[in-house]
């Protein structure tokens, strides 16, 4: 992997030498599961769960979205993610909600990094 | 080239392992790990991997299986398993991202072999599935080796009980040889006496291997008439007195002949062998010999073969003599022209005389 794109996905929140060990140092591989991150609807079902305050939609979507940041070592995304549907499960839904903000910019920080070295 | 084969020899000795995960990049990721050692079928719900299973639970070495999923979830899929007594199959790992203790117990209890939790770690995940599978494939092995050590064991046991039966039936066939009959003698004692005793209530109290054991030792009846000079066993005419007491002593020269036979007296057919060698000509109004014998004084087997010796007798062609009609059989017999036996014997004899005379129909 070229140095300024491993730099790139590190500064946006991404373990890089964690994913690589997770994928065996198959880099195909984790730049094919980069991509598709790109296509993943769950976080745009989240968003959507959170305006229309729908709890159980919210959850479903905060959970896989959490294994799939788990995945691909997107710490950052992963703690608040891991917060967000712990609040919700507590059925403390403003704290879950109060939590998107941040969520939303580790997101589209960690989509431009993906889109730049891709 | 050679790296070609090798690899292609790799993959035909692997087997097969299932992933079955509604994310796709779980699959991927476990896919990646695991390609090295098993050819990787995926399936992305409980539902669709459960048929899978049901349909060659041959062919998985191993199945990994996540818990949360849509259509049948990982413990349902646990559930159907046991069901079908697969757990103890197929090793079955549980990799789950909130493994909490109820779900972790529930699986354990029912057969899972190991609950890996999600993110995974590949070489602790690789560690932990394949000793499993390790342990399956040599189980397997063992057992099998076992089985097949246990029936050559048989097989060789059966060959020698044959041979045994094999060497005994030779020397008494050459003994009957010696005495100017058939060897199908001995064979037709073997069968009538067997017949008797299995299929009247003369066997009553022994059991189908002691029964099996009289059969063999009937063989031996008349192994003392090697000790017969030719000149009285082959006599055409009629013997003299004298020359009449010593071919009864061939009823205590075959006893003793037996005794001398060490590895015959291990043998579970010995004591029958011995008593039926010494008893066959004693007679049940105590008139026989050697040892003047009466009534139930003579065991049921030395009776049995008694009887099944004159019958075969009487029924086969002698150099001697034509075979008798079954008629003229059955009428000397009935009227103790040959031989006197007890009433029972020869009321079971006769209610299955239909059977043994199929014997002589050639």
């Amino acid at each position: 992997m070229d140095a300024w794109k491993k730099e790139a996905l590190i500064e946006a929140g991404i373990d890089v030498d964690d994913v690589l060990g997770r994928f065996m140092g198959n880099e195909a591989l984790l730049s094919r599961f980069l991509k598709k991150f790109l296509d993943d609807a769950n976080y745009g079902k989240l968003l959507q769960a959170i305006t229309e305050r729908d709890a159980d939609a919210a959850v479903a979507a905060s959970h896989t979205l959490k294994g799939v940041c788990g995945n691909l070592s997107m710490t950052g995304l992963y703690d608040l993610l891991t917060r967000q549907v712990a609040a919700l499960r507590d059925g403390n839904w403003d704290a879950a909600a109060g939590l998107m903000p941040e969520i939303s910019q580790a997101y589209e920080t960690i989509v431009l990094a993906i889109q730049r070295s891709a | 080239m050679e790296a070609i084969s090798a690899r292609e020899e790799d993959l035909a000795a692997r087997e097969n392992m299932l992933i079955i995960d509604d994310d796709e990049i779980n699959r991927g990721i476990l896919d990646n790990i695991f390609s090295p050692f098993y050819r990787i079928e995926e399936a992305e719900n409980g539902r669709i991997g459960l048929n899978r299973i049901l349909e060659k639970p041959e062919e998985y070495s191993a199945v990994l299986l996540d818990v949360v999923m849509p259509e049948m979830d990982g413990m349902e899929v646990l559930r159907h398993l046991k069901e079908h007594a697969l757990l103890e199959k197929i090793p079955v790992f549980l990799i789950t991202a909130e493994a909490n203790v109820a779900t972790m117990q529930e699986a354990y209890q029912m057969g899972v072999m190991d609950v890996i939790s999600k993110p995974v770690v590949p070489f602790v995940v690789q560690r932990r599935v394949n000793s499993v599978v390790e342990l399956f494939r040599a189980r397997k092995r063992l057992g099998n080796v076992v089985e097949k050590q246990q029936s050559e064991l048989l097989i060789q046991a059966q060959k020698i009980i044959e041979l045994n039966q094999g060497m005994l039936e030779a020397l008494s066939a050459a003994i009957e040889f010696r005495d100017v009959e058939s060897g199908e003698h001995v064979r037709r004692i073997h069968d009538i006496t067997r017949h008797l005793l299995l299929h009247t209530e003369l066997g009553e109290g022994l059991d189908e291997e002691e029964i099996e054991q009289i059969a063999l030792a009937s063989i031996m009846h008349d192994v003392g008439k090697i000790a017969i000079p030719d000149a009285i066993l082959n006599k055409p005419g009629r013997l003299t007195a004298e020359e009449f007491e010593i071919m009864k002593t061939h009823t205590i020269q075959g006893a003793h002949l037996l005794e001398r036979i060490p590895q015959l007296r291990e043998n579970g057919a010995y004591h029958y062998a011995y008593d039926i060698a010494r008893h066959h000509h004693e007679r049940w109004d105590g008139r026989g010999y050697p040892d003047g014998l009466k009534g139930d004084e003579i065991s049921i087997w030395a009776q049995v073969v008694s009887l099944a010796d004159v019958y075969d007798a009487l029924s086969s062609k002698r150099v001697y003599k034509d075979a008798f009609t079954r008629e003229k059989v059955l009428e000397m017999i009935r009227e103790g022209q040959c031989g006197v036996f007890s009433p029972r014997l020869l009321e079971c004899f006769f209610s299955v005389e239909d059977q043994l005379a199929d014997m002589y129909v050639s």
